[in-house]
């Protein structure tokens, strides 16, 4: 053997020897090939971030704002109202000129344009720069909430990237509890702490009823549900409570599970030392007022403030164990800044998982098996050459797999095995060459060089075109159909890898150990 | 062993009939989709899917007056206890899969309401925190603890895995790691459910919409770039031939999946794209012997001769390729499972018709081509034209020149 054959031989070996200790479970590397959600089971999800809620909420606190100043500065409230998200409208009392204002919607022009309405109102509307930048900044924190709570799960490799369209994809590998785990992740968990004006009653109307009526236009009207004295459910009230905000769930702490009077489960909570000082004014200056604890526009409990409360509470709320475990997990990592809906799901339990890759496994082991059969069989010899070069590029195709942490999924167990039949092209393009060569009365030697040189192109060819339309695929795919893209490109590369240079070398050495034969089995 | 060894069929001179069974067939499916629709699957229509495997028989009646405007079929072989549950779009984004499952989970699981954990509906950390508030084994209220109960938890969802769902709860309290304490927690604090999820699938009518025109650009573009290629590779003839050939594979698959009245899914539209490059890889072999033989062989040829030569040169490796090709199709066809069963038809299918193609319309195109343009011309380019692939040639051979001196 000459050293030029030799150091083709030590390359495969490398090649060989590298790929498969590469797919080789070990104990820090359990999973060396990654699996899809379609093979482990798993949720992946599209989800939009409903961005009007955070600019209507900037539109709300500047209609807020804008009251306060005309109070601090002594002139007459307006009155305000939103026309949509981003606008609204501020109309002062009859007889007074929109111009009194005009220092202080000086403050609201960076943000807001202003114009005078032809009745004598000023108009707000947020401008297209704030509002893209609001948009931009609720996805990124909607984005780390939902981290924060998909790290607090416990959840392995999880997928959680904003996409064009105000929207987010999730992968979740692994779950086995969707329901569960949306829930958790879909919970705005907007924490609020909001002072009763009036008294609860059975209908919306009645409640407003019972609030001062300077105070009517200052108060938002909440549901909430109505217990007996055993904390049992037994119907709705609803609470006139102050628009004003004065202690919100950023002003948390912590937050777990405790054990309530009766040994029911209760949130409690720890307030920051910045929270604590906003909490202590609210229930010092309030004592004996009821104040409502709403999550999500629902207001969960009502106490009456029996003391100064500084930084500790609790938050009741007939929950179960679990579902007190999971407020009190989306408390702990934060509300998310606007809601989201769900646009897409695609969920595998596990037990479906389980069964995709035992049926996918052996449809391609029964497949690779009778593939090899017919090749032994049709060119003898030489058909176990291209047996090696088939088996050297499975491992190949696993072991790129496993560095490039390419994901395999049941599209992609078909991408395989196809892709095993597609080098076999190769194989049969390069064999029938040497066949056809040797029909003409070549020598071995010729036939050989013949047959390879010959084929060369044209399996450029067939190669290119697969691999364009693979191209095609990865970018029209997700998940699964992404991974099947992928396996079939990784595949494609070895295929060319193992049919000119692994097969080429084999023959070589069969040449020349068998001492320039002048025939060879093919 | 050697097959089709000096074949000489002629395959041009039957081109009208390839082109008549080919427009038959497309016709018989057009056929059937004028009859049924096209039947999208949720992907593309949206909707939602939702796969359940059910403890005892399959209460279709319950589930048909519970889910009025679902279509609900039995799924896979009745041992198999599972329903597929099909939602129309809704015009309105949300979780429809979801709800539809947890509104079913109300209705089949009264047990639910009482704060019983089901263990054929939740997962581990449900399972887990039932147990650990319960403490059987006294490990405490620390994380080891936690991590403790959360193992045992794990072992029981891992064996409904594997059983694909709980029978009785007798099969959950022999998962390994569960000691007669924890037994005794998870008889009365847990129980089993009507059902487990198998898959359940939502697409929103905006991402449906979305995916439709994505799939349709994908198919359309990935021709067009192999029509592109194969010009650039070969000729303008053979690249538009090559077009012409793959339009008839995709029609071909597309005209069968309306004759099973199969569902035009993603994975459908990935077997498609697939088709577009791989069919087209016998009609590039095919091609690649017409313009060798026109360097090698001086004696002038009819377009029909040199067509019919190239084929039955290339005959061999054709059948040997599909057929292996076949071969671990219909592998995947049989025991692939449920899941990939259509990709599996499809793909089949079209490198059937690929293979058909090379032989049948790809000479038909070519000779009506020529025909049409009234010229004689040389279908693999002028042969002054340096040839694409000759420098690659050159450099594989050279370094084994050198070896044999």
């Amino acid at each position: 053997m000459n050293t030029n054959l030799l150091w083709k031989v030590a390359l495969i070996l490398a090649v060989l020897v590298i790929f498969t200790v590469a797919i080789i479970p070990t104990k820090n590397n359990p999973e060396p090939i990654r699996r899809g959600l379609d093979l482990k089971g798993g949720t992946h999800l599209v989800m939009r971030v409903n961005v009007g809620d955070a600019v209507r909420l900037e539109t709300d606190q500047a209609m807020e704002q804008l009251k306060t100043q005309a109070t601090k500065n002594t002139l007459p409230p307006p009155t305000t109202r939103r026309l949509n998200d981003a606008t609204f409208v501020a109309t002062p009392p009859s007889g007074v000129s929109p111009s009194v204002y005009d220092r202080i919607v000086a403050d609201f022009k960076n943000e807001f344009e202003v114009n005078n309405t032809p009745d004598g109102a000023i108009q707000f509307k947020i401008k297209a720069a704030s509002v893209s930048s609001i948009e931009r900044d609720t996805i990124s924190r909607a984005v780390e909430t939902i981290r924060n709570r998909v790290d607090a799960l416990g959840v392995t490799e999880p997928i959680i990237a904003p996409e064009s369209g105000n929207r987010i994809v999730i992968d979740l590998p692994s779950i086995d509890d969707p329901a569960r785990v949306k829930d958790i992740i879909k919970t705005t968990a907007q924490l609020q702490f909001r002072l009763v004006e009036g008294s609860p009653a059975s209908d919306a109307q009645a409640a407003l009823a019972t609030v001062p009526p300077n105070m009517k236009n200052d108060v938002d009207i909440m549901p909430g549900t109505r217990e007996n004295d055993l904390g049992q459910a037994i119907g709705t009230d609803y609470y006139a409570v102050r628009k004003v905000v004065p202690v919100t769930g950023t002003d948390l702490k912590n937050a777990r599970v405790q054990k309530g009077r009766l040994g029911e489960p209760v949130i409690g909570f720890s307030m920051t030392a910045d929270g604590a000082r906003k909490f202590g004014d609210l229930t010092g200056a309030n004592v004996g007022r009821q104040l409502a604890i709403v999550l999500d526009n629902k207001i969960q409990s009502a106490p009456r403030i029996n003391s100064r409360i500084d930084d500790q509470g609790v938050i009741e709320g007939r929950f179960t164990q679990q579902q007190a475990a999971d407020l009190a997990l989306v408390l702990r990592s934060g509300s998310l800044p606007a809601s989201l809906t769900t646009m897409e799901e695609r969920t595998v339990g596990p037990s479906l998982g389980r069964d995709s890759i035992h049926q996918g496994v052996l449809a391609s082991l029964i497949g690779f098996i009778a593939l090899i059969s017919a090749v032994l069989f049709y060119y003898k010899g030489a058909g176990i050459n291209a047996v090696l070069a088939l088996l050297l590029n499975l491992i190949i195709i696993l072991g790129m797999m496993a560095f490039f942490k390419a994901t395999l999924t049941l599209p992609g167990i078909a991408g395989i095995i196809l892709t095993l039949g597609m080098a076999i092209d190769s194989n049969v393009l390069v064999f029938e060459r040497i066949r056809e060569e040797l029909r003409e009365g070549k020598t071995v030697r010729a036939s050989i060089e013949q047959g390879f040189s010959r084929a060369f192109g044209t399996i450029i060819d067939t190669h290119m075109t697969t691999i364009i339309s693979a191209l095609f695929l990865f970018q029209f795919g997700t998940g699964p159909i992404k991974g099947f893209a992928v396996t079939l490109l990784i595949g494609l590369l070895a295929s060319v890898f193992t049919a000119f240079f692994v097969s080429r070398v084999i023959f070589d050495i069969h040449y020349k150990a068998a001492d320039r034969p002048t025939e060879i089995s093919i | 062993m050697q097959l089709f060894v000096n074949a000489n069929y002629n395959f041009v001179k039957w081109r009208f009939h390839w082109i008549a069974f080919s427009i038959l067939w497309v016709l018989i499916g057009l056929g059937f989709y004028l009859k049924n629709g096209i039947n999208w699957g949720i992907d593309f229509a949206g909707g939602a899917n939702i796969t359940l495997k059910f403890r005892d028989k399959v209460p279709l009646d319950r589930l048909r007056a519970d889910l009025a405007d679902a279509s609900i079929q039995q799924y896979g072989k009745p041992v198999d206890r599972a329903v597929l549950i099909r939602l129309p779009m809704q015009k309105k984004e949300g979780d429809y899969a979801g709800l539809t499952v947890a509104k079913l989970n109300r209705d089949l699981n009264p047990e639910s309401a009482t704060g019983k954990v089901d263990l054929n509906f939740h997962g581990r950390d449900p399972i887990a925190d039932v147990i650990f508030t319960a403490d059987p084994d006294r490990k405490g209220t620390n994380d080891a603890a936690k991590q403790y109960y959360l193992g045992v938890a794990e072992n029981i969802i891992s064996k409904r895995s594997d059983l694909g769902i709980f029978t009785s709860l007798d099969q959950a309290v022999s998962a390994p790691g569960v000691t007669p304490g924890i037994a005794s927690v998870l008889r009365q604090k847990t129980f089993v459910g009507q059902f487990n999820v198998l898959n359940q699938e939502t697409v929103g009518p905006q991402v449906g919409k979305e995916l439709q025109g994505k799939a349709i650009w994908a198919v359309i573009l990935s021709t067009l770039a192999m029509g592109v290629y194969l010009w650039l590779r070969f000729d303008v003839l053979f690249g538009a031939a090559a077009v012409v050939c793959i339009i008839h594979d995709v029609s071909v698959s597309i005209a069968f999946l309306g004759m099973i009245n199969g569902e035009m899914s993603l994975n459908i539209v990935a077997a498609l794209l697939l088709i577009v490059g791989f069919s087209i890889n016998d009609t590039v072999v095919m091609y690649d012997r017409v313009r060798e033989n026109k360097r090698k062989i001086k004696t002038r040829m009819t377009l029909e001769e040199q067509l019919n030569k190239a084929m039955n040169q290339t005959l061999s490796r054709t059948i040997l390729t599909s057929g292996s090709v076949f071969i671990v199709l219909v592998a995947l066809l049989l025991f692939g499972g449920k899941v990939i069963h259509e990709f599996a038809w499809i793909l089949l299918i079209g490198v059937l018709a690929g293979t058909y193609s090379t032989v049948t319309i790809v000479p038909a195109v070519a000779i009506a081509w020529n025909n049409f343009t009234g010229r004689k011309r040389d279908i693999a380019g002028p042969a002054s034209r340096p040839r694409a692939e000759e420098p690659v040639r050159a450099e594989a051979t050279t370094p084994r020149k050198r070896k044999a001196v």
